[in-house]
């Protein structure tokens, strides 16, 4: 045999092998549905044990595929609309934080999922984590873990956590005075979204409301909403809190709260785990409780990430299938056990096994008891962007907090008129 | 045949910069936002009614000018010295001058992150040297006043590295006999550095001084990263509020009107500042007579 002919054999074989192996990979992809859902890395991570047993329980009929999005909410928010606007989105699903949801389904995005999930489903979640999965009637949005503002606070410095906003300046200013910490309460007065829930949790805890989106009833220049934003200042004016906190995001709140610099922080259940670490020079002095308020007033800013199926998606069933698995009873058990991200269910809160591996549990049961969503509107990022310029004015000393919310309260008006959505 | 050879750097041009552009001003008199369900109406001029009446607007380009103004000539001042050291013979000079380049190699973001720890109140150095120097806290992030200093300071840092590297190259197509004929005439650096170097480099710095201002009025990571805009929206800058208008409230026609507005804005100014550097430094062909009379 000449070498030209063994070569031309030999190149036939091959091609012959690939196209058998691809007519065949075309024929196995018919029969697999693949679903991608995208989720911010933290989130990705957490998820491979759960994307692999699922994969392992429906081999040869869908493969998950989960996309490890960018780090922080914001980039992956950019992510997402910059995808979402080119048309046909390249995932099935998106894992998406609470204050999208308005935005997204007036902007048309989403699939609406009242006919994949029951009643009984709905009730099964715990009362917080049923807020801010629908707007105008459809359910858009299924859980995956629950998030709310908390109070921490140093149980070696006092016996029991203050309850209303006096009490927690009283008992950091004589903590300052016996120099047990250098400051009494560090929280996010950063210009950004974290901002807004801190105040959220003021106005309401004095008895207010930021905005009632039914009415279009506008709180932030009444009485409470006034008295929050001027706490707040007081705060930093009287030197419980520090000068810097008006920049401070989560990070650098948690940094000082960490080093045992301050007696109280405000922070998201993620920062539990943080303080429980080697580095940590309050491991095993922290406790957590609702935010200070008026009696009765107690609120816990909602901040929860839940899983949807976008429009256009040709996997809905299957992507549905992944949603269940991911936010089943021993996926959420699993989520909490190894990465602290707080359930959703009722059962897995008050089960009482992690109960006794975690107590914890029981005061993120309680502060989801009394959350609250920000405004639901599609014009939201609008809203708490003129408030957090109101807010960053106020506690900078540029303006007086009856200046700063009576302007805030102006523009919020204007973008709702703007929007028709007032005259 | 020439001209065909242009082609695809045209067609580059016209698919990445006309096209966008064009695209943009159809935009502004559109209203497309989420309450239009994302489709673009006809809206006549009111993207730029509003725009003219936006006090927000206004606020962000004077922070805008103010930043792109101040940091980019601090930056040029620092760069020509950084080039004229770096030009001189001396030991080192060669690890000196791939040094001096790192701060423009990093990544933006990365060294914002960096700044925003070193500004840190109460953590980061610059609150402990201030406070070991009796001058106190300062707390630079959270005090508006203080807050753009520190957004300009941040970009200096940054990118004097690539002004410097531009002037540098000027300053080396500058023959040496130049400097030996004022020598012989007995003049002395002063009147080199006046009547040589500065002339001669005029086209190298015009090339830095556009290239830097056009990037300064766009500044967006720095300020994204550092400040995020805040405190009290005392850095935020034109691009941010673009940025926010797209992508935070999906407000595409006005986001389009304020891009188009820079647009129009940054080509004023690269004319004006063209034109103003012609009578800061005197034409080559001017001085040439003195130096060889």
């Amino acid at each position: 045999m000449s070498r030209n002919a063994f070569l031309r054999r030999l190149l036939g074989s091959i091609f012959a092998v690939f196209i058998c192996s691809a007519l065949f990979g075309l024929a196995q992809a018919k029969t697999i549905e693949s679903v991608s859902i995208l989720m911010a890395a933290p989130f990705a991570d957490a998820t491979q044990d759960l994307v692999q047993q699922f994969n392992n329980e429906h081999h040869g009929e869908i493969k998950l595929n989960v996309i490890r999005g960018p780090l922080e909410t914001e980039a992956m928010s950019d992510l997402a609309i910059s995808s979402l606007l080119l048309g046909k989105a390249p995932f099935d699903a998106l894992l998406m934080d609470v204050t999208w949801l308005p935005k997204y389904a007036a902007a048309g995005w989403m699939e609406p999922l009242e006919n994949y999930f029951q009643q009984g489903d709905v009730e099964s979640l715990a009362k917080g984590a049923r807020e801010g999965n629908s707007y105008n009637g459809h359910l858009y949005r299924w859980p995956l873990t629950s998030d709310m503002g908390l109070l921490y606070y140093r149980t070696d410095l006092m016996d029991q956590p203050p309850e209303t906003p006096e009490e927690l300046v009283l008992v950091s200013q004589s903590l300052q005075q016996n120099q047990k910490v250098n400051w009494g309460y560090v929280w996010q007065g950063r210009q950004y979204e974290g901002l807004s829930c801190v105040y959220l949790e003021m106005i309401d805890g004095f008895g207010g409301d930021w905005l009632e989106t039914r009415s279009n009833q506008i709180g932030l220049n009444s009485t409470p909403g006034i008295e929050a934003a001027a706490w707040l200042q007081a705060l930093i004016d009287q030197g419980v809190s520090p000068k810097a906190v008006t920049n401070y995001a989560e990070p650098e709140a948690l940094q000082s709260f960490k080093v045992g610099d301050a007696a109280f922080m405000r922070n998201w259940p993620y920062a539990w785990a943080e303080l429980q670490k080697k580095d940590s020079a309050v491991k095993g002095n922290v406790g957590i409780t609702t935010m200070v308020a008026k009696p009765g007033h107690s609120t816990a800013t909602l901040g929860s990430w839940g899983l949807t199926v976008l429009r256009g998606s040709s996997h809905i069933d299957a992507s549905i299938e992944a949603i269940r698995f991911l936010t089943s009873d021993s996926a959420q058990k699993q989520l909490f056990q190894k990465y602290g991200y707080t359930p959703t269910k009722r059962s897995v809160i008050e089960d009482p096994e992690l109960l006794e591996e975690f107590p914890i549990l029981s005061e993120f049961g309680k502060a989801l008891e009394v959350v609250k969503p920000r405004p639901q509107t599609p014009l939201y990022a609008q809203v708490s962007d003129v408030l957090q310029r109101q807010l960053s004015s106020i506690l900078t000393g540029e303006k007086t907090a009856q200046i700063g919310m009576d302007v805030a309260a102006s523009n919020t008006d204007q973008i709702l008129i703007s929007a028709g959505d007032r005259q | 045949m020439i001209a065909l050879l242009l082609v695809p750097a045209l067609l580059l041009l016209v698919i990445v910069f006309v096209g966008p552009l064009f695209r943009y001003a159809w935009l502004s008199f559109h209203a497309d936002s989420v309450i239009t369900g994302l489709i673009a109406v006809p809206n006549g001029g009111a993207n730029w009614l509003r725009l003219v009446q936006d006090q927000r607007y206004w606020q962000d380009l004077f922070q805008t000018l103010r930043f792109a103004g101040v940091s980019v000539g601090l930056e040029l001042v620092l760069a020509l010295l950084i080039a004229l050291l770096l030009d001189q013979r001396w030991r080192g000079r060669d690890v000196v001058r791939t040094l001096a380049l790192i701060p423009w190699a990093l990544p933006t973001t990365v060294m914002a992150l960096g700044w925003r720890w070193i500004f840190n109140t109460p953590y980061g150095p610059i609150d402990h040297l201030t406070k070991s120097i009796g001058i106190g806290s300062l707390n630079i992030l959270g005090d508006p006043n203080l807050t753009w200093m520190a957004t300009v300071w941040a970009d200096v840092w940054k990118t004097t590295p690539f002004a410097a590297l531009i002037l540098l190259a000027g300053l080396q197509t500058i023959p040496g006999d130049l400097y030996e004929a004022v020598r012989l005439e007995g003049g002395n650096a002063m009147i080199c550095l006046q009547r040589i170097t500065l002339p001669l480099l005029r086209p190298y710095i015009l090339l830095a001084l556009l290239f830097r201002l056009a990037q300064a009025f766009g500044v967006f990571d720095l300020i994204q990263v550092l400040t995020g805009g805040g405190p009290a929206s005392s850095t935020e800058s034109i691009a941010l509020y673009a940025y926010w208008n797209a992508l935070r409230f999906l407000d595409f026609g006005y986001s389009a009107t304020i891009i188009m507005a820079s647009f129009i804005l940054i080509s004023f100014i690269c004319v004006l500042a063209w034109i103003a550097l012609q009578f800061i430094i005197p034409t080559h062909s001017k001085s040439q007579g003195v130096v060889e009379p």
